[in-house]
């Protein structure tokens, strides 16, 4: 039987020969334009984030007051802030602590989310309800808030910033893994993997992990978005990663507001790049859980 | 006769042409035209971030008169006629200072100081009334009793800050309208701590007996009763229809007040309140930042403008309390010369800032000296000498530089921009700053608790004359952030103190200015203009703010609102 | 049925037993002394004896134990939350007062995303994959992304400039007079609105999709019924699972406010109060809002439970 199976694949035309990643980004730019465009955007937004230093034609904290509050021009293509300091420099800058407090705050709200939720999820029992009632507590309390008051009690600082936000958004996200734990766990070949006394940890690594990737890799994409916003919202109550730093969330809450009428550049640029970034995160992870999910594939 | 005739039209004209010359000065549109009783005011007072803190005095809350101010009166308050909008010369701005020639009894008719022992005898005007107040009062007049009562609750009350009336030997009344107060010895501020101060609020015994915590039970003589309190959002006053006080306007007495409704309004986000002062929504906005003025004159030309100096000084405080470069008073100069100050002032501040106005303010009159009058050594810390920091750097033992810490607080957007700026100048002479931004309570809480950084950047009001230099100046006082010490300084404050000669007070207080503006504990910095607006239907204001210590209440008693013309205007 | 309630009510001991705990502790964690705040009001320095007599004015001599079983002990046995250590006043009238606020803006805020998220929610699972539903889920996403606070921002400053109008400042409750309460709340409302919209949107989608593949959906066409009354009869009873859901997210906001759009339009809610008392370490507030808005959240949480067991067949309770 295997011997014919080996045929039949070997007869089969070379297109079903790509590798899954390959395959996957076709079916992405094919099946979900906007996504792919989102997809597009992150890469860009990535390359910005590591390249900084040498995209950015000033430094972000290069003060000049005697060119303070100049319109987009040439050579200052966002403009300038009220201390002369380059827009278009400070959003590249930005870009870069976006990308970190994202992705980092992201990773490590995924991990908890992923530690919490597989426990959770499959050994449930008392460890489940206890952190079942802790979670509970958790989410009660609105998001900003909680954000707030860790902020106070860590100071500000972009480590603490975070890890508070790795801190909130993991513990909301965990219930969406656990969700998905629960129903993996319920499948005939994890039954099955038990039956034949594989150990646990192998269970979970093996057979648990790897069939909830999905879901996670998309909670991922969407936290990355969130902490993002989040951390925006936290420098617009003054709370956020403390100045000079270029974040896009103080440059649109400080000079961008101050000063909306005399340079409305300030608060457009790093606007609209917040905006942009955001929307296109989240189309991709989107456009990502519309691929990943099995149940979504039969629909298009 | 006919040049009789010929002046009385002539004067005819003059005041016609005034009246229709339109609104060259606040002074000229304010005096004409005659007050009209009724409206409600909307004003965005100078503290807008902040609701009502406390509604008692016993308190020792701050803020307290600023809310409780145009209910409550108290035994002196500022002489509004003395204002510039009637022609005088004050602006009263000051937060906590009524200069001596301002200063009108308000609750108290006449006062008089006697010696031996040494006491000032207060006569208190007669037919003041209390209003009614269900369950709590019926209208009665307001006698001695009730500041003696006032007094001592102050005076007991756990939170009383520490010897506040030490001086005071004891407090009596001979008749229903005399208090006596005798003193143990002079001090300067008798009549800003129980007079025209942050508590000096005379109240009835039966307010205090039901709990002055509870705004609805607020009754006082002033000329609005409170009727509405919403934390966070707004103050409603309404008219004291029983009120004592009357004003003269163009030579015909007025009772007042003429407003039916004043509002205050808590907003803590700075384009809300702008935005409403230009929509109207807002008659008086009383602190509106440089940055916004272009825009609104702009946007609203018709908004009448008052500019002051703040009532702050900004500065870095160097701590000369723990071992380091500040010990040195050459590494300090050195800081203060490598700062470009005039550049922040053109530049940074638009030209909209002093550059010398702390610790003494321009408004202090005598206590005040101007920077031309000051001895070279001081003028020279106010000068852009980047060389000659570098070599008193290098005579100190820092030829390198040298790194420091400071702390500011993130809530102050000024300085946040301030600082790195500052920063930046200092880098040219090789001194680094590692700024660390905290939440106000941590910043305030490492201050008070001394575990602040080398460096502390903040702004510190100047309160009074006396005060200014003593609070920040004189060993262990709180808002002494650099550490100062000196015995023989903290000697000379006292003597300040206890000095019943204003000249020679004003003389002891200005040396010691220019002594600590010499040693340099701080780097000195400019104090930025801010600025008042209204709408030209708000009469009788000329931006004043305070007419007590944090207390508007009688100003804008004194305001009319001229309905015609804010219909004409289409709001 | 009854079991799961009672087993759900009686979990939810240990869950605001922790809550206060984790509260209580972590709110005197902050580094910033209220008595140093309360002290530095005034000019004069604070002695010694100044500050004790604060503590003891405000309880904070005793032991945290002591202070811990104080507070609980008020609240289990006098529904007492303390009182705030600035104003003075109650902390229970303190939270009275700013819930109503809170709920109204909330409630209207909810109103506005649903009735963006349904209609356009229906259609978009109609349509499916049509430009229209690239186009409605693109906005809604977009919706999202735009930060609350810059929109709340532009929307307050450029219809000052450009037409002369701004939200009304004042707040009065809207049975003293609606207009001007809702010429308060509105904008809020529908800002808040379109972020909400969004997520219900896709969940309502999402939900309708998987309903109208059904089997007796199928049956109901075959049978000849006109499309619109096989939407509205059959699939939109099941789509109204995301509204639940809706009511359920949007419950911490409900009850514990919106912070970012009370500090720009003026509204004196529970967010504000919040950001308020952490500011000033008023700990009574902080704790006695923590405690209330958790206890209502987990009540809604627990009706919204019930509510998917009573929509949705398939959902059963043990």
């Amino acid at each position: 039987m295997t011997a014919s199976a080996d045929n039949v694949l070997a007869a089969s035309p070379p297109r079903a020969r790509r590798g899954p990643l390959l395959d996957f980004v076709v079916r992405l730019f094919r099946d979900k334009p906007l996504g792919a465009a989102g997809g597009v955007i992150c890469v860009l937004f990535l390359l910005c984030g590591l390249f900084a230093n040498v995209l950015a034609p000033y430094g972000f904290n290069q003060i000049s007051p005697i060119h303070r509050l100049q319109p987009p021009s040439l050579r200052f293509l966002f403009g300038t802030d009220n201390l002369g300091r380059d827009v278009f420099s400070r959003c590249i800058y930005g870009a870069q602590l976006s990308v970190i407090i994202g992705f980092c705050a992201a990773g490590l709200a995924t991990a908890i989310s992923v530690a919490i939720g597989v426990f959770s999820g499959y050994f449930r029992g008392k460890f489940d309800l206890i952190a079942q009632r802790f979670v509970d507590a958790w989410m009660s309390f609105p998001e900003l808030i909680v954000l707030i008051v860790v902020v106070s009690v860590l100071g500000p600082g972009m480590v603490q910033i975070i890890v508070v936000l790795g801190l909130a958004l993991g513990i909301a996200g965990s219930r969406i893994v656990r969700g998905a734990v629960l129903s993996v766990r319920e499948s005939m070949y994890i039954h099955a993997a038990r039956s034949t006394g594989a150990k646990t940890r192998r269970v979970l690594w093996r057979h648990v992990l790897p069939n909830v990737m999905a879901p996670v890799i998309v909670l991922f994409t969407n936290r990355v978005a969130a902490a993002i916003l989040a951390e925006s919202g936290l420098s617009f109550l003054g709370l956020g990663v403390p100045p000079p730093a270029p974040t896009w969330g103080s440059m649109l809450s400080g000079s961008g507001r101050a000063y909306m009428y005399q340079g409305p550049w300030l608060a457009m640029a790093p606007g609209l790049c917040l905006t942009v970034v955001v929307f296109s995160i989240s189309m991709f992870g989107d456009a990502l859980r519309d691929l990943l999910d099995p149940r979504m594939r039969g629909s298009r | 006769m006919l040049r009789l005739r010929r002046f009385g039209l002539t004067l005819l004209a003059g005041m016609l042409a005034a009246w229709f010359g339109g609104v060259a000065s606040p002074g000229a549109a304010n005096d004409a035209g005659k007050p009209q009783y009724g409206g409600t005011l909307n004003v965005g007072p100078i503290y807008i971030t902040l609701s009502a803190l406390s509604w008692d005095p016993a308190d020792f809350n701050w803020k307290f008169n600023h809310d409780a101010g145009a209910v409550y009166e108290q035994l002196f308050a500022a002489d509004l006629s003395k204002s510039v909008h009637n022609g005088g010369k004050y602006s009263f701005v000051n937060e906590a200072y009524i200069p001596p020639d301002a200063l009108r009894g308000e609750l108290a008719e006449s006062w008089e100081w006697k010696q031996n022992p040494l006491r000032v005898e207060i006569k208190l005007r007669k037919g003041v009334m209390f209003p009614d107040k269900p369950g709590i009062m019926k209208s009665r007049e307001l006698t001695a009793d009730d500041v003696i009562n006032a007094y001592h609750r102050l005076n007991a009350s756990p939170k009383k800050i520490e010897g506040y009336f030490d001086y005071v030997d004891k407090v009596e009344t001979t008749d229903p309208h005399t208090v006596v107060f005798t003193f143990k010895h002079f001090f300067a501020e008798w009549d800003y701590r129980f007079g025209w101060g942050y508590q000096s609020a005379i109240y009835p015994k039966e307010v205090s007996d039901a709990g002055m915590a509870d705004w609805r039970h607020a009754n006082g003589s002033g000329p609005f009763m409170l009727t509405d309190f919403v934390s966070g959002n707004s103050n409603t006053y309404t008219k004291n229809p029983i009120y004592w006080d009357k004003e003269t306007i163009a030579g015909t007495e007025y009772k007042l007040p003429f407003l039916d409704k004043v509002v205050y309004h808590t907003i803590k986000d700075e384009a809300t309140w702008i935005a409403a002062l230009r929509t109207g929504k807002l008659d008086i906005l009383e602190g509106v930042r440089w940055q916004n003025v272009d825009s609104l004159k702009k946007s609203a030309p018709q908004l009448q403008w008052h500019r002051w100096l703040a009532q702050a000084g900004t500065f870095l405080a160097m701590r000369v309390d723990v071992d380091g470069p500040f010990k040195d008073i050459r590494v300090r100069r050195a800081l203060n010369m490598a700062v470009n100050k005039p550049e922040i002032v053109s530049a940074y501040y638009n030209g909209n800032a002093e550059l010398f106005a702390y610790p003494q303010h321009p408004e202090y009159g005598g206590y005040f000296e101007p920077l031309e009058k000051m001895p070279d050594s001081v003028k020279e810390l106010f000068t852009y000498d980047p060389e000659k920091a570098r070599k008193l750097l290098a005579e100190a033992g820092y030829p390198n530089g040298f790194s420091f810490k400071v702390m500011v607080c993130s809530c102050n957007p000024d300085h946040m921009d301030l600082l790195p700026l500052v920063a930046a100048y200092l880098e040219q002479v090789g001194v680094k700053i590692e700024i660390q931004p905290m939440e106000y309570a941590a910043f305030l809480s490492a201050m008070t608790s001394r575990t602040m950084t080398a460096g502390y950047f903040m702004a510190n009001g100047h309160t009074n004359p006396t005060t200014t230099i003593r609070k920040s100046f004189v060993t262990a006082q709180l808002w002494n952030p650099s550490g100062w010490s000196d015995p023989a300084f903290d000697q000379r404050m006292e003597d300040a103190y206890e000095e019943p000669d204003e000249g020679q007070r004003q003389a002891i207080v200005r040396d010691l200015t220019r002594e600590i503006l010499d040693k340099a504990p701080y780097i000195w910095l400019p104090t930025p203009y801010v600025y008042t607006a209204w709408w030209p239907w708000v009469r009788n204001y000329g931006g004043e703010l305070r007419a007590g210590a944090v207390r508007p209440g009688p100003i804008y008693a004194r305001i009319w609102i001229d309905q015609d013309m804010k219909k004409q205007m289409g709001y | 049925m009854q079991v799961y309630i009672t087993r759900r009510l009686l979990a939810l001991i240990p869950t605001l037993f922790f809550a206060s705990l984790i509260v209580f502790v972590t709110v005197r964690l902050i580094p910033g002394n209220v008595i140093d705040l309360m002290l530095s009001q005034n000019d004069i320095s604070a002695g010694k004896m100044n500050r004790q007599a604060l503590e003891a004015a405000l309880g904070f001599d005793q032991p945290m134990h002591i202070q811990y079983l104080r507070w609980i002990g008020g609240i289990l046995f006098s529904g007492d939350l303390g009182r705030s250590l600035w104003h003075n006043t109650p902390v229970t009238e303190e939270i009275l007062q700013r819930l109503p606020v809170t709920f109204e803006l909330g409630l209207l805020a909810m109103m506005v995303a649903l009735s963006l998220a349904i209609p356009i929610g229906v259609y978009s699972a109609v349509r499916q994959d049509t430009a229209a539903d690239y186009a409605m889920r693109s906005f809604s996403i977009l919706m999202l992304a735009v930060p609350s606070f810059w929109l709340g921002t532009l929307v307050i400053v450029f219809p000052s400039i450009w037409w002369g109008w701004s939200p009304e400042i004042q707040y009065v409750p809207f049975t003293r007079n609606p207009i001007q309460n809702l010429g308060q709340m509105i904008v809020p409302a529908i800002i808040l609105g379109f972020g909400l919209s969004a997520i219900t949107m896709r969940l309502m989608r999402t939900m309708m999709l998987e309903v109208l593949r059904q089997d007796y959906i199928r049956t109901a066409w075959a049978k000849g019924l006109s499309e619109g009354l096989v939407v509205m009869r059959h699939a939109l009873r099941n789509a109204m699972i995301p509204v639940i859901t809706l009511i359920g997210l949007q419950a911490p906001v409900l009850i514990g406010g919106a912070v970012i759009m009370e500090q720009i339009f003026v509204i004196p809610g529970m967010g504000l109060l919040l950001l308020e008392a952490v500011g000033q370490r008023d700990y009574p507030v902080i704790t006695g809002v923590f405690l209330v808005v958790g206890l209502a959240v987990v009540l809604i949480n627990l009706i919204v439970d019930l509510s998917y067991g009573l929509l949705d067949p398939k959902v059963r309770y043990r």
